[in-house]
């Protein structure tokens, strides 16, 4: 047999077969056993199907709270990134050269920068005695030391810090595919500055901006780095929770609970995610 | 002239752009000056500066121990994820194959998916077949939560590439080896490299699998800086900090160098 008689789909098959192989068992098995997991009993042998993992999540009072401060929590922390995301990826995208990118820097540096250094910065900003405190003391705003450890406005700030870069990056890729003879025709037909970005920039930019804010959600509802050392234990969220079961308390089947309705949660935002980037040509 | 923005909103753009980028960086810069405290304690600002603290962690069999573990396992991650991501990104962008699509969302989905989600499953997964965790389980999950980086940049870099160059290497007669060592791999090297700077970068930073993935004789940097945080954190975790911030400005800027930034991300 020559070479050229070789059935065509060998050469990619073996390209992609051994990707494919450690994707199906080191990334599709966990997932799919994690999701089991908290369908069975622990401990009893021969284990059991059963829903009181579930039962306890429905039936505790402490949990739903939990849950109800992960999505207030993430609501609030989306909308500061799209009030504050928006318009720096606008101003962005209308500069050119050095300009663009040290402003993409700006963005960049903190979003590769590791999660743990970025919420230990403002661990010190936060805190009694802190930076924060400080400034707002020494500009007689305020008399006495201020700490926003332990609060909601804490874990906010922090966590709109660490996840601003994705809504910005995410409208900042519709943005540059908008051409910009329209924002000239507009200004051309006697509109002014807003108008044209009001009528023109914003609506083609609805899908970017969309994307973005869904990602933000879904990642805002599961991280439990920034919110569990900001927060600590008096303002659990859902990912805290989880970790807590996981690592602390060992009660797995529990923990697998958490993590499915954070699943199916995230679940809800992510599929139209899919669907929007998907649309807009891929890119996310 | 028509289309100009308006002096007050340039000024105000400005303005806006700086107290974001205020925003952006100052826990960086607290972290910075933080670490040059010459107190015992984690205080803002900084007293009596000094530079004892560096000499500390490079002092602390810990912090180097974390330290060379993450390297290993940033290196190992770098080496795994090229070698499956790039084979995968030439079958999935220079062949027909069916269900293409379908494929290619597969090999991006570990992106979706929460890698907290992700990273219980495989401790359990690690726990019931294996040993438990280990610094094995930590390359797996690392290597999961890269690959798609890789299947990207790669993909992204063949686009702009002629295939027809494969084809005529084919048609001389070239073998398969000679085809992919002189014509295919050459092709993809910018997304290989690109590639690598993001898989270790994350798997460097990483300390969400990590928290999950804890073995008892296993510890990189971003798990000790963590556990210091939750206990007691004192100016050596400011140190190291600030070492790794100034290995992630020497990558952004290498990354902007070599690629642009704007155009990659």
């Amino acid at each position: 047999m020559t070479r050229r008689d070789r059935p065509p789909l060998r050469e990619p098959a073996v390209l992609i077969a051994p990707g494919l192989l450690f994707l199906l068992a080191a990334f599709m098995f966990p997932a799919v056993h994690m999701l089991a997991q908290s369908l069975f009993t622990v401990g009893a042998d021969p284990a059991r199907i059963t829903l009181e993992h579930y039962a306890k999540f429905v039936a505790d009072d402490f949990y739903l709270g939990v849950a109800l401060r992960t999505f207030r929590l993430a609501l609030i922390i989306t909308l500061c990134c799209v009030v504050l995301g928006f318009p720096l990826a606008v101003i962005i995208a209308r500069t050119r050269g050095a300009v663009r990118t040290g402003l993409i820097i700006l963005i960049v540096l903190p979003l590769m920068t590791s999660v743990v250094i970025r919420t230990f910065g403002w661990l010190v900003i936060l805190g009694p005695g802190g930076l924060l405190s400080l400034s707002l003391e020494s500009s007689g705003l305020i008399d006495r030391p201020l700490s926003l450890m332990h609060t909601e406005t804490g874990i906010v700030i922090a966590m709109v810090q660490v996840l601003l870069p994705f809504l910005v990056l995410t409208t900042l890729g519709s943005l540059s595919q908008i051409s910009p003879t329209l924002d000239e025709a507009a200004r051309v037909m006697g509109a002014g500055f807003f108008r044209a970005v009001w009528h023109v920039t914003l609506p083609l930019s609805v899908p970017g901006l969309v994307s973005g804010s869904l990602l933000v959600f879904a990642l805002s509802i599961s991280s439990f780095i920034t919110p569990t050392l900001v927060g600590g234990v008096r303002l659990p969220v859902m990912a805290g929770s989880i970790y807590q079961q996981m690592t602390g308390s060992f009660d797995w089947g529990f923990g697998a609970a958490l993590s499915v309705i954070l699943l199916a949660a995230t679940m809800v935002v992510i599929v139209p995610y899919l669907a929007m980037t998907s649309r807009a040509g891929g890119r996310s | 002239m028509i289309g100009a923005v308006p002096g007050s909103v340039i000024v105000a753009g400005v303005a806006f752009a700086i107290a974001i980028g205020a925003f952006m960086l100052i826990p960086l810069l607290v972290v910075i000056a933080s670490s040059l405290s010459g107190s015992e304690f984690l205080v803002f600002p900084p007293r009596n500066l000094s530079f004892k603290w560096y000499a500390e962690v490079l002092q602390s069999d810990a912090y180097l121990a974390a330290g060379w573990t993450s390297l290993k396992l940033a290196f190992i991650t770098v080496l795994a994820s090229l070698s499956l991501g790039t084979a995968a990104a030439i079958a999935l962008a220079r062949f027909a194959i069916p269900g293409r699509a379908l494929l290619s969302s597969l090999f991006l989905s570990p992106l979706i998916l929460p890698s907290l989600i992700f990273a219980i499953g495989l401790l359990m997964v690690f726990s019931s077949y294996a040993d438990g965790p280990s610094f094995t389980g930590l390359v797996v999950g690392h290597t999961v939560i890269t690959l798609p980086y890789v299947i990207r940049t790669v993909t992204a870099n063949l686009a702009d590439m002629d295939p027809h160059l494969d084809e005529a290497a084919r048609m001389m007669g070239a073998r398969w080896w000679q085809r992919y060592w002189l014509v295919i791999l050459p092709q993809c090297r910018t997304g290989m490299a690109a590639g690598a700077f993001f898989v270790f970068n994350i798997s460097f930073d990483d300390a969400v699998v990590a928290l999950f993935m804890r073995a008892p004789d296993v510890e990189t940097l971003p798990m000790r800086i963590y556990s210091t945080l939750e206990f007691s954190p004192d100016p050596s975790v400011a140190a190291v900090s600030t070492i790794m911030i100034g290995m992630t400005v020497v990558l952004v800027l290498l990354l902007n160098r070599v690629f642009g930034l704007s155009r990659i991300m």
